[in-house]
């Protein structure tokens, strides 16, 4: 469904993208993550045909992004989408409805049915009146009103309040189960670990590894083991009447059991502990490599 | 461009905007209307003839053939004659029977003889066309002059009156009505010539040919400071009702624009379906509908209120490309402005420039053909009933028509996402916009062609600015030039020069050239011939009268016309008509 090749984007001397290459399938949740600066949302808008790249090329579903086919099929929410304040949600939607040649009707049903959804009141209130919570709920809205078959959201949730925050993730997990295929970035790796399918991670206008989280984590995460003994052994800190030591290797797992049944012990349970998606992003900016790891299904 | 999308556009900026209005600004603009209005009904309707009303004293008794002429003009008084009263300053003419007595001494008395020679000449047309032989009424009359060629008598066969061997007057005959220049006495020509015949010839003075003839012929200058009492009260506000209604749209429509850019909030209309031109046509399209409403407002108050004599969609048509040029500028500086603080300052500064383009030459209409170069002279001229041809429309209109659209293709390639966003000074905003239409070394070439329309308004506005300095005469290295010559070939120096040279160095800038000597040389000559082509261009200016005058003809020529020789008591010296005089 996207198709990104070797996107290159230059302001003079600076390169804020060094050249992005991968693909998203038809209903796919792929997230883009990496530290401020890291090329992220230029990504995403020369995906959306905001920014042309200096090199390399997109599609999606086929057409080129400056397309106005691709558009009809595009739904984009940037981090930050002021409205115009002097107009009401419903009069803000039936504006851009009419710009996507959605039929009036059409549009005025998305828009309550969205709305709805979105849980959103005060319908004919000035946009300029409404919390920021509200104002980000009709720009989501706004994203859907053309019932888009992708959608680009960068930091959707971006300076919401928890709970808001989680509303709107869960909107997205939702728009994902209805078989939308979704860009998204986020600061915040939860909710990324949470919804997206593959990851690439990008730093200093790189792409650093690419591949689905399993995989990612198998690279560059860690897997520690909680090794519960009924006595004391090196390392060891006191959890609920047992000794919690934390390896990460199974030799020292081993190792910690030869320990315990040394000091007249034993091994009363083992946990294992994956990385997260966080931990995995940090060790991949820690690397500082340049060009893509592919990982994964991505490396074949 | 997409129709549905650009009216959907204009309709959303109307409503959006129609929500931000309190009831106070509305109450200030209408309020600002009706003040207007109020305005020109005083100064065009009965009231601006008030402004002149009895404003000279005419002594004549009703044996003269002049007490009809002055009793039929409401600008006169006509009272007994009084030699005393002329002394106290109570009455400005004197005439005894077809003489006149007094000598007019003050610029008021000096006026009052222009305006009274003005009005007899009306009188005698309206008179003359009832007559039934119009053959008899209008005769041509021409009369042969036969001078030596030689020495600094030589005469300039490009100058009115000036071609050896013949002369004509027959146009002081027939549009003078007779009014007796006599084939050739010149005694009313001189201002402030006592005595003479009224009889100046020329009539027809609201022919603009008739007017660039009077300010090469014996009317030195022609600046405003030769231009006698009344001032041309009625030009002035007939266009200061067409270009006040401008820059409040301006401001709207600036305003606008430059919110779009501020906190991204034009980012979402980027990935529509919605092309640039469509956003930008149909934010565009209300406020020229609106600055074109209210020309057509106010043209249709003054014509069916009766405050015009004329007035026509010919003055609307006017008002559409100065409309346009007032929008593209404002475009164009919000396209540049980082903030609403800047953006004040853009428009003030397009409000000035464009208003002293439009506006100061619009209230000499009567006076000079320089008043062409303002769209709204067109305006005044159809308002007063003032016949145009379509020269004189095209020399009008086409050049703000022209730069409008460049100036809206140059702020378009800006009106994008890297572009519309960035906060970058406004210089360098300046040179974004140049460089974003340069893709190769033709382009050097190509971008000359379209910063032409610059040259063309930038040149005809120095013209209009300088021309007062026309007078002024200097000796240069033993020749003999007027100041305003030497300054205008100045100011086209340098506007051709940056015209030529401002997006190679935008090129460089944005590194779209090597920076070799010799990229730099071939595309120095891509530009040079770019423009030179595209200069062919400025033989639009060839359709009026400026190269009547010697600036003029300095701007558009590159060389001065030699100065007019001083009028002597030659038959020539009173044509008023250039065309009289030609060959």
């Amino acid at each position: 469904m996207i198709d990104a090749r070797d996107l290159r984007k230059e302001y003079g001397d600076f390169v804020a993208v060094r050249g992005s290459s991968f693909t998203v399938d038809r209903g796919e949740v792929f997230g883009i993550i990496g530290p401020n600066g890291a090329g992220k949302t230029t990504t995403l808008k020369m995906l959306a045909g905001l920014l042309d790249p200096t090199s390399g090329e997109a599609t999606i579903a086929g057409y080129d992004t400056e397309t106005t086919e691709m558009r009809r099929r595009l739904g984009f929410l940037p981090e930050e989408s002021p409205l115009y304040e002097e107009m009401t949600p419903l009069s803000y939607l039936d504006f851009f409805a009419d710009l996507y040649d959605v039929d009036p009707d059409v549009a005025d049903e998305r828009t309550h049915e969205t709305l709805d959804e979105l849980d959103l009141e005060h319908r004919d209130r000035k946009l300029g009146d409404m919390s920021k919570g509200m104002k980000r709920k009709v720009a989501i809205a706004r994203s859907l009103i053309n019932d888009p078959d992708v959608l680009i959201y960068d930091e959707p949730a971006s300076g919401l309040d928890p709970l808001t925050t989680n509303y709107v993730i869960e909107f997205t997990e939702q728009l994902a189960a209805e078989g939308k295929t979704i860009v998204f970035s986020a600061h915040n790796l939860f909710h990324v670990e949470s919804i997206c399918d593959r990851v690439a991670i990008m730093n200093e206008g790189d792409i650093v590894a690419r591949g689905d989280l399993a995989a990612l984590q198998d690279e560059y995460g860690e897997t520690r083991y909680h090794v519960y003994t009924t006595v004391d052994v090196p390392d060891a800190t006191r959890v609920n009447g047992n000794y919690e030591r934390v390896v990460e290797s199974m030799a020292a797992v081993e190792e910690t059991r030869e320990a315990a049944q040394a000091a007249g012990g034993e091994v009363v349970d083992i946990r294992t502990e994956e990385s997260s998606l966080e931990e995995v992003f940090l060790n991949v900016a820690d690397a500082g490599t340049r060009g893509t790891r592919y990982v994964g299904e991505d490396a074949t | 461009m997409e129709w549905d999308k650009l009216l959907r556009v204009a309709r959303w900026e109307v409503t959006k905007n129609a929500g931000g209005l309190d009831r106070r600004t509305v109450a200030v603009m209408a309020l600002s209307l009706i003040a207007m209005g109020g305005v020109a009904a005083i100064a065009v309707g009965g009231g601006g003839a008030g402004l002149d009303d009895g404003l000279y004293r005419v002594g004549a008794d009703d044996a003269s053939p002049f007490y009809d002429v002055a009793a039929a003009d409401g600008t006169f008084v006509v009272r007994d004659p009084d030699p005393a009263a002329v002394e106290r300053g109570e009455q400005e003419l004197l005439f005894r029977g077809t003489r006149l007595v007094s000598v007019p001494r003050t610029p008021k008395e000096r006026a009052a003889l222009d305006e009274f020679r003005s009005s007899t000449e009306r009188y005698n047309d309206r008179t003359l066309a009832r007559d039934d032989n119009q053959t008899a009424a209008f005769p041509v009359s021409v009369t042969l002059v036969y001078r030596e060629q030689a020495g600094a008598d030589v005469l300039d066969p490009r100058e009115d009156g000036g071609a050896a061997g013949s002369d004509s007057d027959s146009d002081d005959g027939a549009s003078g009505g007779g009014t007796g220049d006599g084939g050739g006495s010149d005694g009313g020509a001189s201002a402030g010539g006592s005595g003479g015949s009224l009889g100046e010839a020329g009539g027809g003075g609201a022919s603009l040919s008739g007017l660039g003839a009077r300010l090469t012929g014996e009317v030195q200058g022609g600046t405003p400071s030769d231009i006698s009492p009344p001032f041309p009260f009625e030009s002035l506000v007939l266009a200061f009702l067409y270009i006040v209604p401008m820059n409040f749209v301006i401001q709207a429509y600036g305003s606008s624009m430059l919110s779009e850019r501020l906190n991204r909030r034009g980012e979402l209309l980027l990935v529509t379906p919605a092309s640039r031109a469509d956003i930008i046509a149909g934010k565009t399209l209300p406020y020229l509908l609106g600055a074109v409403g209210v020309a057509t407002a106010i043209t249709a108050t003054l014509r069916f209120g009766g405050l015009a004599p004329g007035g026509s969609p010919i003055a609307v048509l006017a008002v559409v490309p100065l409309a346009l040029l007032f929008l593209a500028a404002t475009f164009c500086g919000a396209m540049f402005a980082r903030s609403f603080k800047e953006l004040t300052f853009v428009t003030v500064t397009i409000t000035v420039s464009l208003t002293s383009y439009a506006f100061v030459p619009a209230i000499f209409t009567d006076i000079t053909p320089i008043a062409l170069i303002s769209p709204l002279t067109l305006v005044v001229m159809d308002l007063t009933g003032q016949a145009i041809s379509p020269s004189a429309f095209a020399f009008s209109t086409l050049p703000p028509l022209v730069t409008a659209l460049v100036l809206f293709g140059l702020g378009a390639g800006l009106y994008r996402e890297e572009d519309m966003f960035t906060q970058r000074p406004i210089p360098l905003k300046v040179l974004d916009a140049l460089s974003g239409r340069i893709r190769s070394r033709r382009s050097a070439a190509k971008m000359s062609v379209v910063l032409l329309p610059f040259v063309v308004v930038a040149e005809l506005v120095a013209i209009a600015f300088l021309f007062v300095l026309d007078s002024v005469s200097l000796n240069v290295f033993g020749t003999n030039q007027t100041l305003g010559v030497l300054l205008i070939l100045g100011v086209v120096a340098v506007v051709e020069e940056v015209a030529k040279s401002l997006h190679v160095y935008a090129g460089y800038d944005a590194a779209r050239y090597e920076r070799t000597v010799r990229s730099a040389l071939g595309l120095g000559a891509l530009s040079g011939l770019g423009f030179f082509l595209a200069e062919k261009g400025l033989l639009i200016a060839r359709l009026s009268d400026l190269e009547s005058l010697s600036i003029g003809q300095a701007a558009l020529q590159g060389r001065p016309r030699p100065p007019a020789s001083r009028c002597g008591p030659s038959p020539c010296c009173s044509c008023s008509r250039r065309s009289s005089c030609t060959r």
